[in-house]
């Protein structure tokens, strides 16, 4: 089947300026709606830097009671040592605690505390996240504990926020997403419809189906690709910008914590013009189908 | 060249088109299709171009049996089957070269081939000082020559012509007729689809008649009636010549 590549490019070319106010229109639709799509990609990977840093830092720890007697202490200690899923489990004595609530809380709420009412603690690294939790659940009522706490329930509720975002802008990405397709798909039909004298012409005298119809899908393919680089440069100047957001002074904010590595960043922005050009081209594809079937 | 196997045709709506036609073309022949409006002329050109199917029967073209033909290969039947329409069917943006020469690009000629197949088959038709014009500049009969130069660049085995003189008038008709037969003396097998029976008589080729989808004569040198003097003949008498 040859086609030359110099007839695609100019029957293309002349196609996309003739309906230019629908290509444009087309164009703008992918771009926004792939640019939706980029952005919760992006903010998918972001959450997932994000929680595995986070969880780096994690600690449960096991509070005593203030006066817990030295045996319910060790037993606890030694207990803990023992279980597969924590590790690197450290004995706070009530002092060391006393010191470091008199860093951490406000003047006015340290006065409430005494060395004596101070709880010493026990502070292990669970191997996973969930792992705080059965530390919580089967010490919480050993005999000498007060309570069992981790940030484990704070991070959920972000975690849940995150995703709860990305459904959002996934679903909005969906529909805007089939709405280019259909403005893809109805831009070349006008274009074929506008030329039905010449497909009937080529048909005709022989013309294959291929040959009819590559210059019509490289024309939603050309649609497709142009919204999905617009987009991917959306995706890109939208990373640049949080990333200026995000103080270096600052390792621990939410956006420094949500840093895309580039290659990352890469693969969103080729996913997204890859979807663009497959919509492009199943939007014309189909609506050539029709015009073909004689 | 060409073969219809008792083949019948009927429309979506019940009309009968065509109706148990068995009719045989030879390579090189000059073959005029005659009946009233409805006969089924142009529903037979529709089958050999593979526009339509017939509901029964086969049809040869060319040696191969299109019926049954994959889908993908109706396009290269169509390059060995010419056809013009009395609406010409040219690209009114197009110019008189570039309409012939689309025929060739759009099957993939090189253009080297375009370039020198087109200037001989313009010179062919006689419209080789009216290249760059476009068509609506040109008359109905040239107009007609531009659509049988793009019908035949292509050098198909078959020229189908469905009513080609239909919106011409009598002198220009009969140039257009003088041109199908300089073609049909290259070797190119011609059928033509008329009621224009001033041509029929004037040409003196072979004469299929149709009636209502059926074959009701088949003559090898005749005339648009029966004879031209007395007129049609009465029904019965071509239904016995015609079986």
């Amino acid at each position: 089947m040859p086609v030359s590549a110099d007839y695609i490019v100019r029957e293309t070319t002349t196609n996309l300026w003739r309906n230019r106010m629908m290509t444009i229109a087309a164009v703008l639709t992918v771009a926004v709606s792939l640019a939706l799509v980029g952005a919760a990609l992006l903010l998918k990977q972001g959450a997932t830097n994000a929680e595995s840093y986070w969880q780096r830092g994690v600690q449960v720890m096991v509070f005593m009671k203030g006066d817990a007697s030295p045996s319910e202490v060790a037993a606890v200690r030694s207990q803990l040592n023992q279980l597969p899923y924590v590790h690197g489990c450290s004995f706070w004595s009530q002092a060391r605690d006393y010191r470091e609530a008199r860093k951490l809380l406000p003047a006015s709420e340290f006065t409430a505390l005494s060395l004596k009412t101070t709880p010493s603690s026990i502070r292990c690294t669970p191997n996973q996240l969930e792992d705080a939790m059965a530390v919580s659940s089967r010490f919480a009522r050993q005999p000498g504990v007060d309570s069992v706490q981790s940030p484990q329930s704070a991070i959920h509720a972000m975690e849940q926020t995150i995703s709860v975002l990305q459904w959002v802008f996934v679903s909005v990405a969906l529909v805007l997403l089939l709405s280019a397709g259909v403005l893809i798909l109805n831009t070349i039909r006008m274009a074929i419809f506008a030329r039905r004298r010449e497909v009937s012409v080529m048909k005709l005298v022989g013309a294959t189906n291929w040959f009819i119809r590559l210059p019509f899908m490289s024309e939603g393919l050309v649609q497709g690709l142009i919204g999905s680089a617009v987009a991917a440069a959306i995706v890109f100047g939208l990373h640049e910008l949080l990333n200026s957001l995000a103080n270096p002074d600052q390792p621990f904010s939410v956006l420094s914590q949500m840093r895309l590595s580039g290659v990352q960043l890469f693969s969103t922005d080729i996913v997204v013009v890859l979807i663009g050009v497959f919509i492009g081209s199943i939007g014309s594809a189909m609506a050539i189908r029709r015009f073909l079937d004689v | 060249m060409i073969r219809f196997d008792n083949v019948t045709k009927v429309y979506k709506n019940g009309t009968v088109a065509v109706r148990n036609v068995t009719l045989d073309i030879q390579k090189g022949e000059f073959v005029f299709v005659v009946g009233p409006s409805g006969s089924g002329k142009t529903t037979c050109i529709r089958m050999l171009l593979r526009e339509e199917l017939p509901d029964r029967g086969r049809i040869w073209v060319a040696g191969r049996e299109i019926i049954n033909m994959p889908k993908w290969r109706v396009p290269y039947l169509r390059r060995n089957v010419g056809c013009v329409f009395q609406d010409f069917r040219l690209l009114p943006n197009k110019s008189v070269f570039q309409n012939v020469a689309f025929a060739l690009e759009v099957i993939g000629r090189p253009k080297s081939v375009v370039e020198t197949q087109v200037p001989q088959v313009l010179d062919l038709v006689g419209l080789a000082n009216k290249r760059d014009n476009l068509p609506s500049e040109l008359s109905g009969g040239e107009q007609q020559r531009v659509a049988i130069a793009r019908a035949f660049v292509n050098r198909p085995l078959i020229l189908l012509a469905d009513e080609p003189t239909g919106n011409l008038d009598p002198g220009t008709s009969q140039g257009i007729m003088r041109l199908l037969d300089r073609i049909n003396r290259t070797g190119t097998t011609v059928a033509i689809a008329t009621h224009d029976a001033a041509l029929v008589d004037w040409m003196r080729r072979r004469v299929v008649e149709l009636d209502q989808g059926t074959v009701v004569r088949d003559q090898a040198r005749g005339v648009y009636g029966l004879d031209v003097a007395t007129g049609p003949v009465p029904r019965a008498e071509i239904g016995v010549r015609g079986s």
